[in-house]
């Protein structure tokens, strides 16, 4: 999902675009829990997408530990490295907690917060995807609007 | 397809029809409250509707109470692996309450059996409208994520104008 098309606009964009595709992964869930509002033994699900995003991410070695040279990617990678993880964010239930007495977990008032939490993570991180955009439009245009 | 808006929306009024099926099914008991007569003969039953989520018991443990963790133990962060497929709620079935009728010693009721009870249906009007409040709040809840779920749709297309 990272690249439409086999073209990609930056690693920026890959992951504005990775934010605005989770953010409907988790959307989806959330209404589904929602949804089921008052389905007995209903258990809530989630997507993990932010963790799966700082995963693609990787983390670049600490500066101040010394490092071990390998030549293989089968040696340990003593450095603090983590290298990037592909972005498959995966829908994961929640078998954890309990709720109410018909054994559902869902807190409508948890749901709705997290709703609204999600969808502004949305619509910010489609917004500065669209200014991406736009500056990648006035690079191929040459002119500003 | 786990991440289309139309999707959402739909997993979404999957549960306002079926809150809506819940709140006909209360107004009906309301309405019948005092119901002696029924084509089944006796006095109304109640009637209760029964919700699965879709498709039927997806994500189910079923360990006892309270819910444990995948491995038995309490506050496990042990999680179901497999993605669970998502397509909201449906509505199984709609069945009577089988307890008893709410018995009125009436003789002179030309609906009066034989000892001089009247057999009134086994609805309570305030677990009724406790009921009916629990469904239009899920009806609420379900209507603010679907406006919430518009409001992403309309961040998505705009990035199409410039």
């Amino acid at each position: 999902m990272s690249d439409v098309g086999g073209i990609s606009f930056g690693p920026t964009v890959d992951l504005l675009n990775n934010a605005v595709e989770g953010a409907g992964r988790e959307q989806v869930q959330l209404a589904n829990n929602l949804a089921n509002v008052n389905t007995p033994n209903f258990r809530r699900s989630t997507v993990s997408f932010k963790d799966a995003l700082a995963a693609s991410l990787g983390a670049p070695a600490n500066p101040d530990e010394l490092t071990m040279a390998t030549d293989d990617d089968r040696q340990f990678n003593i450095n603090g490295a983590v290298a990037p993880v592909a972005y498959d964010p995966k829908a994961q239930v929640d078998e954890t907690t309990q709720m109410r007495v018909d054994r559902s977990n869902v807190d409508v008032d948890q749901e709705m917060a997290q709703l609204q939490q999600n969808s502004g993570y949305q619509e910010t991180m489609a917004a500065l995807l669209k200014n991406q955009y736009a500056w990648l439009r006035e690079s191929i245009e040459e002119q500003t609007h | 397809m786990a991440g289309g808006f139309y999707n959402t929306i739909e997993i979404s009024a999957s549960a306002l029809s079926a809150e809506r099926l819940a709140m006909d099914v209360i107004a009906n008991n309301i309405a019948n409250a005092n119901t002696t007569r029924t084509p089944q003969g006796g006095a109304f039953k109640r009637q209760l509707i029964v919700f699965a989520q879709t498709p039927e018991g997806a994500p189910q443990p079923d360990n006892g109470f309270p819910a444990f963790g995948a491995n038995g133990s309490a506050f496990s962060s042990d999680v179901n692996k497999t993605e669970p497929n998502v397509e909201g709620v449906q509505a199984l079935g709609i069945v009577n309450d089988n307890s008893p009728d709410r018995m009125v010693f009436d003789p002179g009721n030309p609906e009066a059996d034989a000892r001089g009870y009247v057999h009134y249906p086994n609805v309570q009007v305030v677990k009724e409208m406790v009921d009916m409040m629990a469904a239009s709040r899920a009806y609420e809840a379900n209507v603010a994520a679907i406006q919430e779920t518009k409001s992403m749709d309309a961040a998505s297309l705009g990035l199409l104008q410039s």
